[in-house]
């Protein structure tokens, strides 16, 4: 399955379905843009309802963008039916030819295309080798288990050798043991054949172990495009910082800004913060925010807040802590805890950060 | 999707395919008028010929000439004696004379007689009217036979009716290219699915050609009185006798309607909420009257208890009896309609959770309280719609009243009689419109009102538990009575059997195997018209119905409420009232369709697709989208999808919308009447004739016939497919 792998670009891409019966119009996909290299595996993560699927089903054409364009390896497709162009699609349901038994269903691209009958069983035996299903080709796809399904659905997408590879929301009806060993096994597939691949779904950690990028999505707009580490310790936005991992935040007023970081005040006391999103800047309002892992807890007065200890998570590898302060309920995540001074639930303790891991960002809740 | 580019190259191939079709058009109209006019010329030539010699006969030669020349006329002009080049005019009547003597003095006329004075012919281009149609002059000299001596000069006033027929029928076949090239273009142009636009396209020139159009002339023409709009139709459609025919039709439906219902629920009761036993063979039972043939429940019921019955003649000796009337008619109607009944309250027996009877058993009600606090409540949007099911079928009955209605007058024989006895389309087509008022109405109120105050709880699991509602004696009494029914449905089947080898039924009982002999020979030629009628139809409407099921449950576009709408009119449209429609709309230019195969064909698909398409949709309404996407996105295009995709997972409606087709159109009687013609013939139809010679014998042999192909049908059907419950389903219209 050597094949060149292609780009895919988004143009200013926007979708509006129109107003059904008095309704107001649905803006569904709001002048999105984005490239997916040849060979990369992008995810579109966002909350339900922001867009994902819609702009998945443009790119495969089950829908045509209202205005935009989209283009696979440089050619324009936005008007092409689904069958014209050169992706194939994982959809979340399957969509498994229930009248055909999984050799067929997964030969179905390749009869399609009229190849010829001996490359067709010698290439759905290649693919259903790579997806470890070669014992269960003449089964009908009803009397497999939702992860041989799964596979079956990836091996016919597979085997017509796309420019770009498509999946939605792929995993969310298997159960997380099967969820898990599924992401690890997709990726290495997708990174032997070196498909592009466009990845949706609006689990964080999905996104997060499997993407070269992730897009951000929310309300139709794409909100921050970035790698993983990238999006997840440099996020833009409140929401993108809060939606792709747990974050505490602390208002604070800017001083000044300086290149990539900023000074700001907090409770009087000035902190040198580690980075700073473009958007900050002084006299606008901001919030500092600060992750898990760069939260400690200290005795009282000597760190930032002061506050209760509530409830203690132990995690095995790491033990989370909620204390409950004037900023809310701040989770600490304390690693390696064997043989730390863990403060017991009910104790007075406070709260300090990290500088260096902390980063600035504009107020406002989007 | 509309880029300017891509309409200016529609428009300049339009313009193009314009140019060639016109040039066509122009180039074929010429040469069909140079040979319509060698034609004429030929006829007039050998008209001329014929003219007498001796001047005394000219009068009646003149009055010959109307006839063989319709609507034209011709004049004698005789050489005056003092000059030969002044002509004394002849003509049989004063029109005809008055017009010669208005054109005698123009150019062409001067020209024609100069011809004629050469013995030359002269066909002038010029039109004239005579009575209103328009006519062309042409002169013929008249010569004594040595050719030496000019007798007299016929000028004929010949119409051009003929050929101005022909040229409206190529003028409508270039128009009609022209809008095939259009849409064709258009849509491959603008269309993003081709193949879903010239469905919609194909589908919509369907239901507008083949339902909107035929329904609306059949309005129209009920406003026409003599080729002029008058409420004339109306006034007389809406006189007493009429409104006591509609009335009749409503008061026989109520009668049927609640019979039935009853009888339904009482089988649907006993098979779904008691302990009875052989069930399956219960329920086969009571589904069989759907299937059987019209004409036959009726033939039987008069071999059993008519004028000369074996029951009430020849068993009971009674001699005031009559079965003909409305005692008699909803007797044979709830034998036949019951069926529709039962299959519908079975489907809410079967759907109404048995958990909810328990519950209130467990909550100490007894038996007969559940019933009446539980069972018949939740069933009481099922008996409604079963009854107004059953109202609908009754009203639009044909052949059951067409046999038994005795003095007894109902809207739909009334329409047949009308437009069959009296000759008066019309008429017909007035009453039988007046009967649509009452069906769409019941099917309305079915189809919006009670069918969304269904409790039938969806749970996907068949409902396998059984709650014994009855008390031991009332379920004995409960069974005898459908056993009882039972009996006598069969009893019925065999009446119609021992017909077959029974002499002369009423008179001579003796056996003979001759009818048999005679029917099949005298039947034969419809038999094989019927079945290869249906057959005709059968996959076409199977496929149209799944086509369209795929479009409407899949597809948006603009209009598609209208045209479902449209699509599924027939099914509340009385056959009746269809068939007269169909003569009305398809006997003239351009779909001159009466007496042809197709009419009869169409009549059918028309008729059953609604049934299918509801199948289809329900089956379609199963499949997960995504398994048509997955295959779309596989690189199969819209056409691929359905044939490998689409058609196999609905199979089971496929098949069984086919078979209904064809029980139905084999069983076919209300509308097929109006369309059938001596090559097409019906072996319904031959069915009634023979009923209506008192042939019962003959008519016997055929129904039988038809039950056993209508039964093989079924078998089949139920072969391919395991489960029939799609059919069961679409059976109960
Ligand atoms: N056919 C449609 N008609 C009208 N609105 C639609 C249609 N399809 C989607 N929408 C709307 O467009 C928006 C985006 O839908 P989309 O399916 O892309 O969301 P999503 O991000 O995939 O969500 P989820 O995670 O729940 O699958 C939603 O508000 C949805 O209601
Ligand atoms: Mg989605």
């Amino acid at each position: 399955m050597a094949k060149e792998p292609v780009a895919v670009t988004i143009d200013r891409v926007t979708r509006i379905y129109k107003n059904v019966k008095g309704r107001a119009d649905v803006v569904a996909v709001d002048d999105a843009s984005f490239v997916v290299k040849p060979g990369e595996l992008v995810t579109l993560l966002g909350p339900s309802g922001c867009g994902k699927t819609t702009t998945l089903r443009m790119i495969a054409g089950f829908d045509l963008p209202t205005k935009g364009t989209i283009r696979i390896g440089g050619e324009d497709v936005s008007s092409l039916p689904p069958n014209k162009r050169d992706t194939a699609t994982v959809f979340q349901s399957y969509g498994l030819f229930p009248h055909m038994n999984v050799a067929e269903n997964v030969g179905y691209g390749l009869r399609i295309r009229k190849v010829a009958r001996a490359e067709i069983d010698e290439r759905v035996k290649r693919a259903l080798a790579l997806t470890g299903l070669a014992d269960y080709a003449e089964r009908s796809p009803g009397r497999l288990s939702g992860g041989q399904q799964q596979r079956v659905a990836l091996s016919r997408s597979l085997v017509v050798e796309p420019g770009v590879l498509l999946l939605d929301e792929p995993l969310s009806n298997l159960d997380a043991l099967l969820r898990e060993q599924m992401r690890v096994e997709i990726r290495r597939i997708q990174k032997s054949l070196g498909i592009t691949a466009i990845y949706v779904t609006h689990d964080r950690v999905e996104a997060m172990s499997l993407s070269d990028r992730v897009i951000v999505m929310k309300d139709g707009r794409i909100r921050q495009i970035g790698s993983p580490s990238g999006i997840y310790e440099r996020p833009d936005t409140v929401f993108v910082a809060g939606f792709v991992g747990k974050v505490a935040f602390f208002p604070v007023e800017v001083a000044s800004t300086d290149g990539e970081t900023c000074a700001c005040t907090l409770r009087g006391k000035t902190v040198q913060a580690g980075s700073r999103a473009p958007d900050v800047a002084r006299g606008k309002p901001a919030v500092l925010m600060a992750r898990p892992e760069s939260l400690r807890i200290g005795a009282p007065d000597e760190g930032v807040v002061d506050g209760t200890v509530r409830q203690n998570v132990y995690l095995g590898s790491s033990i989370e802590s909620f204390v409950e302060t004037e900023y809310g309920e701040l989770l600490v995540q304390i690693d390696d805890p064997a043989g730390k001074r863990i403060a017991a639930e009910g104790d007075r303790v406070s709260v300090s950060f990290n500088e260096a891991q902390v980063r600035v960002l504009p107020a406002s809740a989007e | 999707m509309f880029t300017k580019d891509k309409l200016i190259k529609f428009f300049l191939a339009l313009a193009v395919f314009a140019a060639v079709d016109g040039w066509i058009f122009t180039t074929m109209q010429s040469s069909v008028r140079a040979s319509a006019a060698t034609v004429r010329k030929n006829a007039l030539v050998l008209l001329a010929k014929s003219a007498p010699s001796d001047p005394g006969l000219l009068e009646d030669w003149l009055s010959t000439v109307g006839t063989s020349l319709p609507g034209g006329a011709a004049v004698y002009l005789t050489p005056s004696i003092d000059d030969p080049e002044v002509y004394v005019p002849l003509a049989s009547n004063e029109t005809v004379l008055k017009l010669w003597l208005d054109v005698a003095a123009t150019e062409d006329a001067k020209k024609g007689l100069e011809s004629a004075y050469y013995f030359e012919d002269y066909a002038s281009a010029i039109k004239a009217q005579l009575n209103g149609t328009p006519v062309r002059l042409f002169y013929a000299p008249i010569t004594d036979d040595a050719q030496a001596e000019l007798l007299g000069i016929a000028v004929f006033m010949a119409p051009e009716t003929a050929d101005a027929n022909v040229e409206r029928l190529l003028l409508g076949f270039a128009l009609g290219a022209f809008v095939l090239f259009a849409s064709l273009s258009g849509v491959s142009r603008f269309v993003r699915d081709p193949v879903v636009g010239f469905s919609v396209l194909v589908l919509s020139a369907l239901a507008i050609v083949f339902i909107i159009f035929p329904l609306a002339e059949a309005f129209r023409l009920s406003f026409l009185f003599e080729g002029k709009p008058s409420l004339t139709v109306w006034a007389e459609s809406l006189s007493g006798a009429h409104l006591q025919a509609l009335w009749g039709s409503i008061r026989l439906g109520i009668w049927t309607a609640s019979t039935s219902t009853i009888v339904g629920f009482l089988f649907a009761f006993v098979i779904y909420r008691t302990s009875a036993r052989s069930k399956k063979f219960l329920s086969a039972i009571a589904q069989l009257p759907v299937i059987s043939p019209p004409f036959s429940l009726t033939l039987s019921i008069i071999l059993l208890a008519g004028n000369n019955g074996l029951i009430t003649r020849q068993l009971l000796g009674m001699q005031n009896f009559s079965i003909y009337g409305l005692g008699g008619l909803v007797f044979v109607q709830t034998i036949g309609m019951f069926p529709i009944a039962f299959l519908t309250l079975a489907g809410v027996l079967q759907g109404l959770d048995a958990t909810l009877e328990e519950a209130a058993l467990d909550l100490n009600a007894g038996r007969w309280q559940v019933f009446r606090t539980v069972t018949l409540p939740l069933a009481v949007p099922g008996l409604l719609s079963a009854w107004l099911l059953v109202f609908t079928n009754s009203l639009a009955d044909f052949a059951n009243p067409l046999l038994l209605a005795g003095n007894y007058r109902v809207l739909s024989v009334e329409a047949y009689i009308q437009v069959t006895g009296r000759n008066d389309l019309g008429g017909g087509a007035a009453l039988s419109l007046l009967l649509l008022l009452p069906t769409l109405t019941a099917f309305f109120i079915q189809r919006n009102w009670v069918s969304k105050r269904s409790f039938i709880t969806v749970t996907g699991k068949p409902n396998l538990k059984l709650v014994e509602l009855a008390a031991p004696a009332v379920r004995m009494t409960l069974t005898a009575a459908v056993w009882f029914i039972v009996a006598f449905v069969l009893s019925l089947y065999g009446t119609i059997l021992a017909g077959c080898f029974v002499k002369n039924w009423g008179i001579d009982y003796s056996f003979t195997l001759s009818n048999i002999g005679e029917a099949l020979s005298r039947g034969k030629e419809a038999i094989r018209s019927t079945l290869s009628l249906a057959a005709m139809a059968t996959p076409v409407a199977g496929l149209i119905a799944m086509a369209s099921a795929m479009i409407f449950v899949r597809k948006t576009f603009a209009g598609k409420r209208v045209l479902e709408a449209v699509m599924m009119m027939p099914f509340a449209v009385p056959g009746t009232l269809l068939g007269i429609a169909y003569i009305l709309a398809f006997n003239k230019a351009p779909f001159l369709l009466v007496g042809t195969g197709a009419i009869i064909v169409i009549s059918y698909i028309v008729r059953e697709l609604p049934v299918g398409i509801e199948g289809g949709v329900a089956s379609l309404r199963q499949i997960d989208p995504s398994i048509e996407e997955a295959a779309r996105d596989l690189g199969a295009d819209e056409g691929l999808v359905f044939r490998t995709i689409v058609l196999p997972l609905v199979r089971p409606a496929f098949i069984s919308s086919m078979s209904y087709t064809f029980v139905r159109s084999m069983t076919a009687v209300s509308a097929v009447i109006f369309l059938i013609s001596a090559r097409w013939y019906h072996m319904t139809v031959l069915i009634y004739n023979f009923s209506e010679n008192l042939r019962f014998g003959l008519a016997s042999v055929l129904a039988t016939t038809l039950i056993i192909i209508v039964m093989a049908a079924f078998g089949i059907m139920r072969l391919l497919v395991r489960d029939t419950g799609a059919f069961d389903k679409t059976i109960s219209r």
